[in-house]
């Protein structure tokens, strides 16, 4: 029966090949593991494993929505950027307006989602391309948070707001069970409802998705206002996991949430991409790091292996497509 | 005459269909070969094989009496096989000229493109052609299909072919554009190229065609020449049965008034059109490729929302700023264009016809894939779309399948008013036959369709009342009894004669 095909649980062309990527990944990622394992005993322990993922909350989460702007054709650049802005206005609104920290929280929230959804007002009703357009932010929301900063970290923060960032709940830590409910939320998202539909809709052929009635603008406005707001979330783990605020935190951030993303198969063309896909993909880039450094190779060496990883991983997909011969 | 081209014994398989069984084809130099078949009858598939996008299971093909493998367009192109194919592949940002000589420009003495020499090239084919009035620095996103349609063969001659493929190049064509297009393939004829024509429309096959071989269900059965056979035994042959009626329309009560538009303009596209399309009723919408037909169909659809006039539906004013909000009120448009327009191709069947209805397909938030499922099979039904399911790609389709999904996806939202541009571009006799009939059937239960065809025949034989464009404005209204062919198009062209 063909409701009974578990492929038609996800649209379009590509989908046997995605699961075909996501277990080249799977596949690489248990190679990676048992390689970094051999390469030293400080690796593959419960402790450093259950710290990485403390570690990787941050870039998994932006992830999440990135998926879906790349789904449709679009990026974010300037995700690091509203981070850092995040992180500044939790901790001005605090220290220098003297609100409640929760409501400072709260404020740092709405100003993430705020920027996210001016960056998708102006590519959904300027037209602006989503490069030029969070190109542009990633300088101006980075310049308003060394503006707001003038340079100074604020610290101090009360022990409750340390929860998130380096608390653990039965054993796990916290940020890390907020990052595993919102996975399932977004692939369920993506995966079910009229809106995953609409992404996958929008980024195979926007014109086509216009003329079918879908609220394409109101859709790409929304997943931009997402990014922007788990930003700020992400900003908020950041501040707590370090005690201190900082307005260069998050810098380069877009760069690892695109990596993680791309190599989890998710097109830069757009219209195709799964959550399952980035999740590996961020457990991937996250091991990697930590792996590589723990055997003593330097930052910059890390940066040329991911790189590698990333461009081997897409020409693995690409000849999977080309001998399925799909278009 | 030993033939250029010979295909023997060719079969072809895609996952859950037999495309080809067996099939036996020719091409003569100096001749035009038709090719016929119902939708999905295996001729673009055909058609693949001898422009090496496709090889087959099993078979051969011939050329100059030598065996030969075509592994890929490229190698079909060296070997002097052109193809222009159902659905356009012109790169839209690029220019004329640039289209035309992409991938085998001339070259300077250091690699470099030559575009100079390029344009002259292009200037010179196109003049072969008796082409003159194109401008091969424009780009070819601002051409009508019309012009689109000579670029694409001025781009297969410059390549220097023998055979030229043409997969159904006038349906998205005017009368004055397919006179035009028939001029070019008689000349090439006569220079003696080999022309492979795909085209349901039997006129302009016994207008054009030396021979016509017929296809069905993927099998060979027939070649005629035809001087020799007639439109009733190639109709047989290729759908194995008789259709009688070729315009079933029937006198349905006419209601009120669903959409009325008053005065509408969009600023250098249209120019103050008034028009009302009653329930029960079929307008159609008759003018040349540029009088704004489709642009008036996409105003009132919200694609492109108007600068100034009202428009009501069911007597009530709107304002209609997008396609979600003309959905919403009951307005459907199956556009022109399927490819870009209308399907999102790596998709589903299943999911292109429910993307109109997503929103109340959804249970909360989520797709009812039961529901879905239901509807993909409905309408694979209804319109008899011929597909291994609905869990196929939409891409994978015939072309004529695919436009039956679109028509699908549209009347999935149960609309009060359906707007169609060219419904039946690509569709075979028999399914054309049936939409019509639906067209009926819906009209009788107090649809309001406004219908734009460039097929005369089509546009007289359908409509209530004739309504006719011409740049951006409307210039008759025809009741039925007045619409004869010499009204509608003296009216289409009047000043475009003058002018
Ligand atoms: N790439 C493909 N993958 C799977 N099936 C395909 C593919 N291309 C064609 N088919 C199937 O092969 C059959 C023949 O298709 P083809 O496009 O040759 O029909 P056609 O005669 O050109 O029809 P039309 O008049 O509608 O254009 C159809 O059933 C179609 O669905
Ligand atoms: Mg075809």
């Amino acid at each position: 029966m063909a409701t009974a095909d578990p492929r038609a649980a996800m649209p379009g062309r590509l989908h046997g090949l995605m699961l075909r990527h996501e277990m080249v990944l799977a596949a690489i990622l248990v190679a990676a593991l048992f390689v970094l394992s051999l390469q030293t005993d400080r690796f593959l322990t419960t402790d450093n494993l259950l710290n990485q993922g403390r570690l990787m909350a941050e870039i998994g989460l932006i992830a999440l929505p990135m998926t879906y702007i790349i789904i449709t054709a679009g990026i974010d650049l300037s995700v690091g950027s509203i981070m850092g802005l995040c992180a500044i206005m939790l901790g001005y609104g605090w220290k220098n307006l003297g609100l409640p920290l929760e409501l400072s929280i709260a404020l740092s929230l709405l100003i993430g989602t705020i920027a996210g959804a001016v960056n998708g007002w102006f590519i959904t009703r300027v037209r602006v391309p989503p490069l030029i357009m969070t190109l542009a932010t990633l300088a101006l929301y980075r310049g308003l948070a060394e503006g707001i900063s003038q340079a100074r970290s604020v610290r101090g923060y009360p022990d409750w707001f340390f929860v998130l960032g380096q608390g653990e709940l039965l054993g796990v830590p916290t940020q890390l069970w907020l990052l595993l409910v919102a996975t399932v939320v977004a692939a369920v998202v993506l995966a079910r409802t009229s809106f995953g539909r609409m992404l996958y809709a929008i980024g195979s052929n926007e014109t086509a998705a216009r003329f079918s009635g879908l609220p394409v603008d109101r859709c790409k406005i929304a997943i931009y206002a997402l990014s922007g707001f788990t930003a700020g979330l992400a900003a908020w783990i950041f501040v707590s996991r370090v005690s201190t605020t900082r307005s260069d935190m998050g810098t380069g951030v877009e760069l690892d949430v695109i990596a993680a993303v791309v190599l989890g198969g998710t097109s830069i063309f757009g219209g195709t991409g799964t959550i399952l896909g980035t999740a590996l993909g961020v457990v991937l880039v996250q091991l990697l790091k930590n792996g590589l450094a723990l055997t003593g190779v330097k930052g910059d060496a890390t940066i040329v292996v991911i790189g590698s990883v990333l461009i081997l991983s897409i020409l693995v997909s690409n000849w999977l497509r080309a001998r399925r011969g799909v278009d | 005459m030993e033939p250029v081209l010979r295909l023997q014994d060719v079969s072809k398989a895609f996952p859950g269909v037999q495309a080809l069984r067996g099939v036996q084809f020719d091409v003569r130099a100096g001749e035009v070969h038709a090719l016929l078949g119902e939708n999905g009858a295996g001729k673009s598939t055909l058609i693949k094989i001898v422009s090496g996008v496709y090889r087959p299971d099993s078979g051969s093909i011939v050329l100059d009496g030598q065996p030969v493998q075509l592994h890929s367009p490229h190698e079909a192109q060296r070997a002097g096989i052109a193809t222009i194919y159902q659905e356009l592949l012109l790169f839209p940002e690029l220019t004329v000229a640039e289209n035309i000589f992409m991938g085998h420009a001339p070259r300077r003495a250091w690699g470099g493109i030559d575009w100079r020499a390029a344009a002259t090239g292009a200037r010179q084919i196109l003049a072969s052609l008796d082409i003159h009035d194109l401008d091969v620095e424009a780009p070819v996103g601002a051409l009508s299909v019309g012009n689109r349609q000579r670029v694409e063969i001025a781009k297969a001659l410059s390549q220097k072919a023998r055979i030229l493929i043409m997969d159904e190049p006038t349906a998205a064509l005017t009368q004055a554009d397919v006179e035009r297009l028939f001029a070019i393939v008689r000349r090439l004829r006569e220079r003696g190229v080999g022309v492979v024509y795909i085209s349901h429309r039997m006129a302009e096959v016994f207008a054009l065609a030396d021979r016509v071989t017929v296809l069905r269900d993927g099998a060979y059965v027939g070649t005629r020449d035809a001087a020799q056979t007639g439109e009733g035994e190639l109709i047989t042959m290729m759908v194995g049965r008789t259709i009688d009626q070729l315009f079933p329309k029937s006198d349905v009560p006419i209601g009120m008034p669903v959409l009325e538009v008053e005065d509408l303009s969009l600023a250098g596209v249209l120019d103050g059109v008034s028009l009302t399309v009653r329930a029960g009723e079929i307008v159609g919408l008759a003018g040349l490729v540029g009088s704004g037909r489709s642009e008036l169909a996409q105003t009132i659809f919200g694609i492109a929302p108007a600068t100034s006039g009202t428009i009501r539906v069911a007597g009530e004013l709107v304002r209609i700023d997008s396609a979600a909000t003309a959905t919403r009120l009951g307005i459907a448009y199956v556009p022109e264009d399927r490819a870009t327009q209308g399907l999102i191709r790596p998709m589903r069947i299943r999911e292109n016809l429910s993307l109109a209805v997503l929103g109340e397909l959804a249970r909360r938030w989520f797709v009812d894939r039961a529901a879905e499922m239901r509807l993909a099979e409905d309408a694979i039904r209804r319109f008899s779309i011929r597909a291994p399911g609905p869990e196929q790609i939409v891409g994978k389709l015939s072309g004529g399948n695919q436009q039956k999904v679109v028509l699908g996806k549209w009347l999935a939202t149960k609309p009060r008013v359906l707007i169609m541009d060219e419904p039946t571009r690509g569709i075979d006799v028999g399914a054309k036959a049936e939409i019509h009939r639906l067209m009926t059937e819906l009209a009788g239960q107090g649809l309001a369709i406004l219908m734009i065809s460039s097929e005369l025949p089509e546009v007289l034989g359908m409509s209530d009342r004739v309504l006719v464009m011409r740049e951006g404005r409307l210039v008759a209204e025809l009741p039925r009894a007045d619409a004869t062919q010499e009204a509608v198009a003296s009216a289409m062209m009047r000043t475009a004669k003058a002018a």
